[in-house]
């Protein structure tokens, strides 16, 4: 088990930056995520630290050993493909078995460990079976036990998950969590999607286009998201932004587009963080996730007036799209809300919730994180 | 209709009934005349590509003199086999056979090697020059064999003697005639539709680049290996032009040589040249026969993704 540091990373495909000066700094056991859409970076990193690819600049150090030149084998990290990338000619054993056989360990040793790796998995009864005769979960774990039988410092897992279908994901991805609370290895795993990661990482690490945008826990990431990109990434339907101004109003300051009004606390929004005179009228997007309303009958004081448009109906929650003014947001309710489409209604909400996004995207809440271009040291994983 | 003891109903079902048989029947038709107009077709063909075959059969099982009857025979009266006991006691035709399996088997064996290794390194290495030097293999491609036999042949008879390799010699048969960029182009291609992973996984897992190569890629490569091999070796038993220009002593002849050194001056025993002919292309059938699973399964490796 080994701490990853990456140091100023700076990775190009030709003239293309795939990573843009990105510090990480991932403790002993620790479970970190990077999440981000397709073509952000996140896999580019991973291959970095694996030895796949070349850094054209900054470090990679495992285990307090500087790593940059030295060859993939002897990082002692292994790696677990999208594809799986299974030896389809070797059977489920000769896969697990591969790494321990070009180490040239003994052969009963290999026997041992490989045994242990498949009872780990629940790989026992497969182990004379050819990938080609596996499932797609099966062959995962297959994956899986040839990364452990090898006892690295570290995982780098690369979209693991996103070749199984829903429900073989949810499963599988349990016996991830169980496996790395059992192992403790330090793990870094690539995803796309954002419920992997809300539900694995120790921490999140957010990026996109190659910039590492924001790095905490799942929980800091969702509710105290740096920027606008992390708050419409995070969340299913994603925060809901209104483009307006900020105004300044006789007790603090208020967000103001057409006929909506909105008095913001001066506890919570910060507008000196704006670069730009706050008073002028500046470009700003108000924030607010979709449940974080509530529904009051309309003309309630201290809402927002709107009047329901949509409904959507996803059996756990109800999703509104309300129209307020000349634009809209979704409303995340009960399921057995009486409502209907025309349905005037007021949103009400807690104004502690309320999300700002200066005209660079910032967001201007006193208690959200300076943008990440240096992470912040990591938390002792649980 | 009540008179005719039909309701309506019943009128209509049968009217429908004979109108379903009938369209049953023509589509059978239809569906018999379009299979018998693809046989014809395919007849068509397996003729031109057979009749050859069953021209050079006949012919060996006769005695010389029946070859110019007229009108010609195509079945034996009698079923004559001397044909083949002069070309096995008479002439050197095993020793040709030898000649032909050592020379095609060997040149099989080595273009193999090279051509896998050189395709992989194509297809997975990067090294300054790679394009360059593979549009360097490619552009070979257009010369023609004939125009490269005249150098080759004073190449290979300028070599001293100690190489052993000049003109009436194995090496000197062989090793121009091993590695084709036509190889060099399948097995490149093959590989690069290997999935990069795998080699990555493998590199990762600790294997040097050799490994690789010998315990994941090579593997794989089965199905390409086996046709190029196929190819590669069928070309050679028949290669006719190479043999003839490097042997001059009738032990080192290959058999299309041999069978062709056959006719005579003023006289040629059709009889005999056919019998040896068909004794020549059995192996080559044979080995065409035991691999064609195998050939089947490789031109189909491409299509179906695992």
């Amino acid at each position: 088990m080994a701490e990853i540091l990456i140091k100023h990373l700076v990775k190009r495909f030709g003239k293309v930056e795939a990573v843009r000066d990105v510090s990480l700094q991932i403790a002993d056991g620790e479970f970190l995520v990077l999440l981000g859409p397709s073509g952000c970076g996140k896999s580019t990193i991973l291959r970095v630290v694996a030895g796949l690819e070349d850094a054209n600049s900054g470090e990679i150090v495992i285990g307090g050993r500087l790593v940059n030149f030295i060859d993939p084998v002897k990082r002692n990290v292994a790696m677990v493909f999208q594809n799986y990338a299974l030896y389809p000619h070797m059977t489920v054993y000769k896969n697990i078995a591969f790494p321990l056989q070009i180490a040239k360990r003994r052969k009963d040793e290999i026997e041992g460990a490989v045994q242990r790796a498949a009872g780990i998995l629940g790989l026992e009864d497969l182990l004379q079976r050819l990938p080609g005769e596996l499932s797609g979960g099966q062959r995962q774990r297959v994956a899986l036990a040839r990364a452990i039988v090898r006892e690295p410092d570290a995982f780098l897992m690369d979209e693991p998950l996103s070749n199984l279908d829903a429900q073989l994901r949810v499963q599988t991805r349990l016996e991830l969590i169980e496996l790395h609370q059992r192992l403790g290895v330090t793990t870094m795993y690539v995803t796309h999607d954002q419920v992997e990661a809300m539900t694995m990482g120790h921490r999140i690490a957010v990026m996109s286009e190659g910039l590492l945008q924001q790095i905490g826990t799942p929980q800091e990431v969702y509710r105290r998201p740096a920027n606008v990109f992390v708050a419409t990434f995070l969340g299913a339907p994603p925060m809901n932004l209104i483009g307006g101004t900020l105004e300044s109003a006789a007790d603090g300051w208020q967000f103001r587009r057409q006929d909506i009004d909105v008095p913001l606390s001066s506890d919570v929004i910060d507008p000196s963080a704006l670069q730009l005179e706050a008073e002028a009228g500046a470009e700003v997007q108000f924030g607010l996730r979709p449940e974080h309303f509530r529904i009051g009958p309309p003309g309630t004081d201290g809402g927002i007036a709107g009047r329901v448009q949509f409904l959507e109906p996803v059996g756990s929650d109800l999703y509104l799209t309300v129209e307020i003014g000349d634009t809209s947001v979704q409303v995340r309710t009960d399921p057995d809300s009486p409502l209907q489409p025309g349905d005037n209604l007021t949103l009400l909400y807690d104004h502690w919730r309320v999300h700002v996004f200066g005209a660079d995207g910032h967001n201007l809440r006193r208690d959200a994180p300076p943008v990440a271009s240096v992470a912040a040291p990591a938390p002792t994983a649980s | 209709m009540a008179d005719q003891g039909l309701t309506v109903e019943e009128a209509s079902a049968a009217r429908s009934a004979a109108e379903f048989s009938r369209a049953a029947r023509r589509d059978q038709l239809v569906r018999f005349g379009k299979g018998l107009a693809a046989y014809l077709v395919l007849a068509v063909f397996a003729v031109i590509a057979v009749g050859p075959f069953v021209y050079l059969l006949s012919p060996s099982f006769r005695k010389s003199f029946e070859l110019f009857s007229y009108p010609p025979e195509w079945i034996p009266h009698s079923f004559y086999t001397g044909n083949f006991g002069t070309i096995l006691n008479e002439t050197s035709y095993l020793r040709w056979g030898l000649n032909t399996l050592i020379f095609a088997t060997s040149v099989t064996v080595i273009t193999l090697a090279i051509d896998t290794l050189a395709g992989y390194a194509f297809a997975r290495l990067r090294f300054p020059g790679r394009t360059l030097l593979f549009a360097l293999v490619l552009s070979t491609l257009m010369i023609p064999t004939a125009v490269l036999i005249a150098p080759l042949y004073i190449m290979i008879s300028h070599l001293p003697d100690w190489t052993h390799s000049g003109v009436n010699t194995y090496p000197g048969m062989i090793v121009p005639m091993v590695c084709s960029p036509l190889g060099v182009f399948m097995m490149r291609q093959f590989i690069s539709t290997l999935p990069e992973a795998l080699v990555e996984a493998a590199r990762l897992d600790g294997a040097s680049e050799w490994q690789v190569f010998r315990k994941i890629v090579l593997p794989l490569m089965k199905p390409a290996i086996v046709v190029l091999g196929i190819f590669t070796f069928m070309f050679q038993w028949v290669n006719f032009l190479w043999p003839l220009v490097i042997t001059t002593t009738d032990d080192m002849k290959t058999l299309t040589v041999g069978i062709a050194s056959l006719q005579g001056q003023f006289v040629t025993d059709w009889g005999v040249i056919s019998a040896a002919a068909v004794m020549t292309m059995v192996p080559v059938v044979i080995i065409f026969l035991i691999f064609q699973r195998w050939f089947v399964q490789a031109s189909m490796a491409g299509a179906l993704k695992q």
